[in-house]
């Protein structure tokens, strides 16, 4: 690993954030907290379509990012408001109490 | 690559990582937002070190600005209790959950490491600063597709030329009326680029290895309506439809 940034340490970077948001979802229990995890991992893979794009000095890599950020807020309004949805029936958002399909 | 290029980018790194590992450890989630909204600035900053300006901007507009807007919203208006906010008690499957992450993180670390030719990367870098060193001509942003007329081929100097002679006849008095301010539709051409400010050498040295186009809103806009462009509507129609389900799930009783 050199001082100077390259497209490996940009990946290891992503791959790491990625790793970190993985955790996230699986050790947390409040569904907005799973949500924010959610956006890191989406962040990374946007961080690792960049990378590539300036490694290839094309700018399709960029388009990608733009429809995966556009997606991801489409994402977190619709995931949102199923939060609120279901604090109203179960008066809390621990994806515990969510296991009416379970049984 | 000067000195504070990779500076910048190892704080921006370290920061993007403190900060993730913030959003899962912390136990209040307004504060978890908090770190979030740290973290996307991070990944701006990191965008802006990729010569992505534009789309730093729009990191910073949409996830700064409009998604973690909603989410401290849910959260205040929620008014989470300490017993819901507190995350499981240290156990095995909390255990097990960070060991798979640490695996992951090495498996995919390993894979990199042996995929991405270091050599190769330097060696590309070098051969790339010394075209720009060397080209008379902006490097060409974009190649040409195979498939005919779903690709604009876009040359920027002629597109460059084209406007500074519609300047030119604008400023010498020549400019007909279809020159006015808006060009006459051209069914070859329907998707015309806005009239670009001079591009001025002197900022261009400011920041190395930024020069040209690269990045900026006007290349991606013109792939956005040109070869993207269903995917660019299909966006369109999923937002809407986004915009739908979020008002009919949130509504207490849907007529």
């Amino acid at each position: 690993m050199s001082w100077e940034p390259t497209l490996a340490h940009f990946l290891i970077l992503s791959a790491a954030v990625f790793s970190i948001g993985l955790v996230g979802v699986m050790i947390r229990r409040n569904a907005i907290i799973l949500f924010m995890c959610i956006e890191l991992m989406i962040n990374s893979v946007n961080l690792t379509f960049i990378a590539f794009a300036r490694y290839r000095f094309e700018m399709d890599g960029h388009v990608f990012a733009f429809f995966i950020m556009a997606v991801a807020a489409a994402e977190a309004a619709v995931a949102l408001a199923i939060v609120i949805h279901v604090f109203r029936h179960k008066r809390g958002v621990s994806v515990d109490d969510m296991q009416a399909l379970k049984y | 690559m000067g000195f504070w290029e990779p500076l910048f980018f190892w704080i921006f790194a370290f920061g993007a990582i403190i900060t993730s590992c913030a959003v899962i450890w912390m136990r209040n989630p307004l504060y978890c937002a908090l770190a979030l909204i740290l973290d996307f600035f991070c990944f701006a900053g990191l965008y802006v070190l990729l010569s992505a300006h534009f789309l730093a901007v729009v990191q910073i507009l949409v996830y700064g600005g409009a998604i973690m807007v909603l989410f401290l919203f849910i959260i205040m208006l929620l008014n989470l209790r300490e017993r819901e906010t507190l995350s499981i008690p240290f156990q095995v499957h909390g255990l097990a959950a960070v060991v798979g992450g640490v695996a992951m993180f090495f498996f995919a670390a390993v894979v990199i490491l042996n995929t991405v030719d270091m050599d190769r990367v330097e060696e590309e870098r070098a051969r790339y600063a010394e075209a720009v060193e060397q080209a008379e001509e902006p490097v060409p942003l974009m190649t040409e597709s195979a498939i005919e007329g779903l690709y604009a081929d876009v040359n920027e100097t002629a597109v460059e030329e084209q406007y500074v002679e519609k300047l030119r006849a604008w400023r010498d008095g020549t400019a007909k009326p279809s020159d006015g301010k808006y060009p006459q539709f051209d069914p070859q051409r329907p998707f015309e680029l806005p009239p670009s400010l001079e591009p001025d050498p002197e900022l261009a040295q400011v920041v190395p290895g930024r020069e040209g186009l690269y990045g900026t809103f006007k290349p991606v806009s013109v792939m956005l309506v040109n070869r993207f462009v269903v995917p660019f509507e299909l966006t369109a129609v999923l937002l809407l439809a986004a915009i739908i389900g979020a008002v009919i799930l949130a509504k207490r009783r849907v007529a």
